[in-house]
């Protein structure tokens, strides 16, 4: 069972602001779902090896060399209003 | 002859020229994508001019590279560059990457025409493209049905007869299932041989880029192409095979593993179909296996918790500050994060979100998601081990057939465990392709499923096309063969 308080913990590490009125129903559907992921734990699994990767590949080590970026001003292109090569956000910090 | 091939040799022969070939297909578009929905951005002028690309190459004598002047579509989770990419969210409304999928990549050096973005559920998190924010995409076998998810889009696509193959992703089943829903070929790779690089992600370990089309000979040629090794996806492997030679191989002694788990709760009409497909591969010298998968009933909570846990990770980095959906008014940043996030997503991505946090917090962290990697560290042995006495598995690809519109959204739970067929070849990363294999009572088609061992692609597409050769069933389940008159390859259908 997951608690409205929980739900409302969740939702701030997942940076999500949930409203009031929809904790209810947020709790039930979260605790029918969880319901049915604890199923797992009904499984005595063979090993005690946590899953790494698909094809057990190591990682790969590129080459520390100097390559082209993308361009600043084509970045900036997503969000409206930046100059100068900065994109702007309201003031958020109060003197 | 496949549909690619067939239309390359019209273009070789100049028999069309592409950018008439090009225009057929959006005239198509043009009268079908309003009831369909296959298509959210139709990409005309970058097609055009593509097309007039391959033109002057065929004027100028040179041979066509192996998807050259094909007109295609991908699914708009897929990056392409200065072409709107929104994985059909609020949260990307407006948004236009600065570089292209490698997929993308390789299309574009091949000079493949792109007609357009496909629908998907938002963030390809569904079964029914029912959570698009541009609206469901419908059946091209009957509109009172839905396309499947997430890659409804593509799929429906291809079957409109809109566009001759499609690009989508697959998680959980998300190119397999709408491609059994709408009667075509739906192949998902081994994982790490098609690059994921430009792909929005949903759950990294699970994702493959994939194609569906409407031949098993269409799949190996796109997948021959895409399959290139690439150093911008860590987990990238590619591979070095030709599927495409390999088609033809004979299946005589081939062993096809058969787990009752799997046809458990499926129709008749699906059981009867499969029992057929079962007998002519058998009538082909193909040798039946039985086995058990001992862990399947762990496949679907082991599924749930790690794709949430990998989407909230994943899609933490939508904040709705350097690009992305952004709230009207807010008092400080973090309020402001917290706004775009919230009234960005949708409500089933936010549910998926919440659902990975909670199994990564700190206390639930052992129990959930350390337990559904052991699991799947179990799941991935199991099949290694099933693979040690057949060469593939056989199943149904999905235990229904396509949802009427709405029906999939009605009870989560159950449509999530309609995933059961198609999930375990993304938890253990193997190759698996859904093949029609007729159609139901209420003449909508059934898919039938064939997963292999890891790096064995070719011996899905071999036993895949060999069933296809054998049944011809092809030319009566995809509805834009049906009425291809072999003069005309692209009629104006009529759906």
């Amino acid at each position: 069972m997951i608690t409205k308080e929980e739900v409302s913990k969740i939702a701030k590490l997942a940076k999500l602001s949930v409203d009031e009125n929809e904790i209810e129903q947020l709790s039930e559907d979260m605790s029918r779902i969880i319901e049915f992921a604890d199923s797992i734990n009904n499984v005595v699994e063979t090993a005690d090896v946590e899953f790494e990767n698909i094809n057990n590949i190591s990682n790969a080590f590129n080459e520390d060399i100097v390559l082209d970026s993308y361009d600043r001003d084509e970045i900036l292109k997503n969000r409206e209003g930046g100059e100068n090569g900065y994109f702007v956000i309201r003031k958020s910090l109060r003197g | 002859m496949s549909r690619i091939k067939y239309l390359q040799k019209l273009l070789e022969a100049k028999e069309i020229s592409c950018v008439e070939l090009t225009k057929k297909y959006l005239n198509n578009i043009e009268k079908q994508n309003k009831t369909i929905n296959a298509y959210v951005n139709v990409t005309a002028e970058e097609a055009v001019k593509t097309a007039k690309k391959v033109d002057e190459r065929i004027a100028a004598g040179e041979k066509l590279m192996p998807l050259e002047g094909i007109p295609m579509s991908l699914k708009d989770n897929i990056s392409t560059k200065n072409i709107e990419t929104t994985c059909c969210s609020k949260m990307l409304q407006g948004y236009y990457p600065i570089y292209d999928a490698t997929v993308c990549e390789i299309l574009k050096n091949q000079n493949s025409v792109l007609l357009g973005k496909t629908n998907m559920d938002e963030f390809a998190m569904g079964s029914s493209c029912e959570s698009s924010i541009f609206g469901a995409t419908l059946n091209p076998h009957n509109t009172d049905y839905v396309a499947g998810g997430s890659s409804g889009g593509a799929a429906a696509s291809v079957a409109g007869n809109m566009a001759a193959f499609g690009l989508g992703s697959d998680t959980g089943g998300s190119i397999r299932q709408p491609a059994s829903f709408c009667g075509l070929v739906g192949f998902k790779p081994t994982y790490g041989t098609i690059s994921r690089y430009g792909v929005v992600a949903y759950a990294s370990s699970l994702d493959q880029v994939g194609a569906i089309t409407d031949s098993v000979e269409d799949a190996a040629i796109v997948y021959d192409a895409l399959s290139i090794y690439d150093s911008k996806d860590s987990t990238s492997i590619g591979s070095k095979i030709s599927t495409l030679d390999k088609l033809n191989n004979s299946i005589k002694g081939l062993k096809i593993g058969i787990a009752e788990e799997f046809f458990g709760g499926i129709s008749e009409d699906i059981k009867s179909s499969l029992e057929e497909a079962i007998k002519g591969y058998q009538d082909a010298g193909a040798e039946i296996v039985h086995f058990e998968v001992p862990n399947l009933h762990a496949v679907l909570p082991v599924y749930l918790i790690i794709s949430c846990a990998e989407a909230s990770s994943n899609l933490g980095k939508f904040d709705g500050i350097r690009y992305g959906y952004k709230t009207d008014s807010y008092k400080d940043i973090d309020e402001m994060i917290c706004k775009n996030r919230s009234e960005g997503f949708g409500k089933e991505v936010q549910r998926r979100m919440l659902l990975g946090t909670y199994v990564l917090s700190s206390g639930y962290y052992d129990a959930y998601y350390k337990k559904a990697q052991n699991l799947r560290y179990s799941i991935i042995q199991d099949f290694k081990k099933i693979f040690e006495s057949c060469d593939v598995i056989l199943t149904p690809s999905v235990p229904v057939t396509a949802y009427k519109k709405g029906e999939a959204l009605i009870d989560p739970i159950k449509t999530y465990m309609t995933d059961i067929c198609t999930v375990p070849a993304n938890i253990a990363g193997l190759p698996a392709i859904s093949v029609p294999c007729g159609f139901d009572r209420n003449k909508m088609p059934i898919g039938m499923q064939l997963i292999g061992n890891s790096f064995e692609d070719y011996k899905v597409l071999n036993a895949a096309y060999q069933y296809e050769k054998q049944t011809k069933k092809t030319s009566k389940t995809s509805p834009c063969l049906k009425k291809t008159d072999e003069t005309s390859p692209c009629p104006e259908v009529e759906i």
